[in-house]
């Protein structure tokens, strides 16, 4: 056993990020922490009352009036303000996530299989858009559509586009050169049959992988577009834009920053984690 | 040199200049139409709701918005190229003179906070890279994991409770003494800088890592442990070598990275950075102050990865693409 091991050590030198056991234990205690945050921030809003009223003086703490965490500076409600204040940010990510992958598979995936020579002129023009860091690309859109959460969902897709296309080009490029898609072209299957049967199963998994990942980064782009202030903005609450709106009284009030940003770092947090594992686990490939 | 000029050395690095700018070309076209075509009538929209058509007309002549967009383009491109970015509709200032005063200050963050986490992510990734799977590669790995998927704003709030509002370390904003620069009192640029070492560090350790285990399960470094070198001569004088290189990209991907990551933390410092005064201006609808700003951003990113990828192209042939 142990000169096994010894001379299997280089080959195992090739990354291997986290023991698999300590890899399986993360990954579980992050699904429970996400599903409980996530339910919270989607089942949040059906909470009866306003988010948006007043109701006490600014800044009272926890308790006071029977509410769990107190006002915030204005004197609305923290705790209604918490359950209302996460799905915005889940939606927006989720469908940002969607569209991008969309866009990631119509640019990188079809001219790879179905126009090679073309695919390469479309990944110039996609990495040139690469350039641009995510958030001068939100603060760009907001400039010329200001409080819209429809244009942040779309910006923040196109930040997530370069990279997933540029991955998922990869892997279509290894697929389209593959054995038994050659046996089924030799054959005279048509471009749809060949798709549809041979390129799309194995497209698949990387895809679903792909999907987890930008969803992570997604989360972290919208959530910093809330704290600026991006998308739909005051007075509506939003997890970010809590912490920013709070910030200035926090030595009178913690809870409501400390609430939104503990629920925020879970949420990303736990996602990551679960994203990661489950891409471990599909075969992560990275261009 | 001269038979192969166009293939050789001068050919590629000719390459990577043409490339960069037909994409800066690109970006520039993409930001102009964003910031001035989308968004439609700014005489309207600078005249208000219930101006007169007539004052409207004047405006749209005044500012030269009744000269159709192409046009608009390369004017405003042409004025680019000679330093000359336009003059803020609301304000009265010209673009270039707001960039040249704040982009230093963010520039200097930027670059502090850089020399403090490169150096740090480099180590980290380094120890860890050197033995993956054993623990110092699970603590740095799950560390750098975190930190990343930490945003920004939430690291820097923890920061200011602990630092400024609890212990009362530093100041919780950095304004620059007037007419001064931010440096001219350290101790504001403390925190600011330190909300930003913890993305860089976990970005460049994250890469050293995955770079140094590939070259730590090599034949060459296996033979040196076989010839009884271990621990530091090991890491330092036979893989480093080998991996740092594309540290150096990873160092330029990074600038790139912290001006957009110093965005978030000039918000909340109200450091007098161009990212504080970029929000300003979406805040205030100043598209054409929107539009300079965005370009020079653009432009300094796309610089800082030219670079990063000249560098090593020059120092490794095999890294010319």
């Amino acid at each position: 056993m142990s000169t096994r091991r010894r001379t299997a050590r280089p080959r195992l030198a090739v990354p291997v990020p986290l023991g698999r056991r300590t890899r399986r234990a993360a990954g579980g205690l992050g699904l429970a922490v996400l599903l409980a945050v996530a339910l919270l921030a989607l089942l949040g809003p059906l909470w009866p009352g306003s988010p948006t009223a007043q109701v006490g003086l600014p800044y009272t703490a926890p308790g006071v009036d029977g509410r769990l965490l107190g006002t915030d500076g204005i004197g609305r409600d923290v705790a209604l303000r918490v359950l209302h204040g996460g799905a915005r940010l889940v939606l927006v990510a989720a469908g940002a996530t969607v569209i991008g992958v969309v866009a990631a598979v119509l640019l990188g995936v079809l001219p790879a299989l179905l126009f090679p020579r073309a695919g390469g002129v479309v990944m110039r023009g996609v990495d040139a858009l690469g350039v641009m860091p995510g958030l001068l690309v939100l603060l760009l859109l907001a400039a010329a559509f200001p409080g819209d959460d429809l244009v942040l969902m779309v910006g923040v897709a196109v930040v997530s586009v370069p990279y997933s296309t540029r991955v998922l080009r990869a892997v279509a490029r290894q697929i389209s050169g593959a054995g038994y898609v050659e046996v089924a072209r030799a054959r005279g299957d048509r471009w749809w049959t060949v798709m549809l049967h041979d390129v799309l199963p194995n497209l698949a998994p990387p895809v679903a992988a792909e999907t987890g990942l930008r969803f992570t980064t997604a989360l972290h782009l919208s959530a910093t577009a809330g704290f600026l202030g991006l998308g739909r903005g005051a007075p509506w609450p939003d997890w970010g834009l809590m912490v920013q709106e709070n910030l200035p009284g926090i030595s009178l009030n913690p809870w409501a920053v400390v609430v939104p940003s503990a629920l925020l770092v879970l949420l990303i947090v736990g996602v990551t984690v679960v994203a990661d594992r489950a891409a471990a686990r599909l075969g992560r490939v990275t261009a | 040199m001269t038979p192969d000029l166009l293939t050789g050395r001068v050919g590629w690095v000719l390459g990577r200049l043409l490339l960069a700018a037909a994409t800066l070309l690109l970006l520039s076209a993409v930001i102009f139409t964003v910031t001035d075509v989308l968004p439609g009538d700014a005489a309207a929209r600078l005249a208000g709701p219930d101006a007169d058509p007539a004052e409207v007309a004047r405006l749209r002549a005044d500012l030269g918005l009744d000269r159709p967009a192409p046009e608009r383009y390369l004017e405003w491109l042409g004025g680019a190229l000679r330093g000359d970015l336009g003059v803020s509709a609301i304000s009265g200032r010209p673009v270039a003179d707001v960039v040249g005063e704040r982009l230093p200050n963010s520039v200097v963050l930027a670059g502090v906070a850089l020399l403090v986490a490169a150096p740090l992510g480099v180590a980290a990734g380094l120890l860890a890279g050197m033995r993956p799977g054993r623990r110092a590669d699970r603590a740095v790995t799950g560390l750098s994991v975190v930190v990343v998927a930490i945003p920004e704003f939430v690291m820097t709030v923890l920061l200011i409770v602990v630092l400024a509002t609890t212990l009362g370390w530093f100041p919780q904003v950095s304004t620059a003494p007037l007419g001064g620069r931010p440096w001219d009192a350290p101790a504001a640029m403390v925190l600011p800088v330190l909300s930003l070492v913890p993305l860089g560090f976990g970005l460049s350790a994250r890469m050293m890592r995955s770079t140094t285990a590939g070259v730590a399960a090599t034949r060459y470094v296996e033979a040196a442990r076989l010839r009884g070198v271990t621990g530091g001569a090991l890491a330092v004088r036979h893989v480093l070598p080998n991996a740092v290189q594309p540290v150096i990209q990873v160092v330029a991907v990074l600038f790139g990275g912290l001006i957009g990551g110093s965005i978030v933390v000039e918000l909340v410092f109200n450091y007098p950075g161009i990212g504080l005064e970029l929000q300003q201006a979406v805040g205030r609808q100043d598209l054409v102050m929107v539009q300079g700003i965005t370009l020079v951003l653009a432009a300094l990113a796309l610089a800082s990865l030219l670079l990063g990828d000249l560098v090593a192209g020059l120092v490794d042939p095999r890294e010319r693409r």
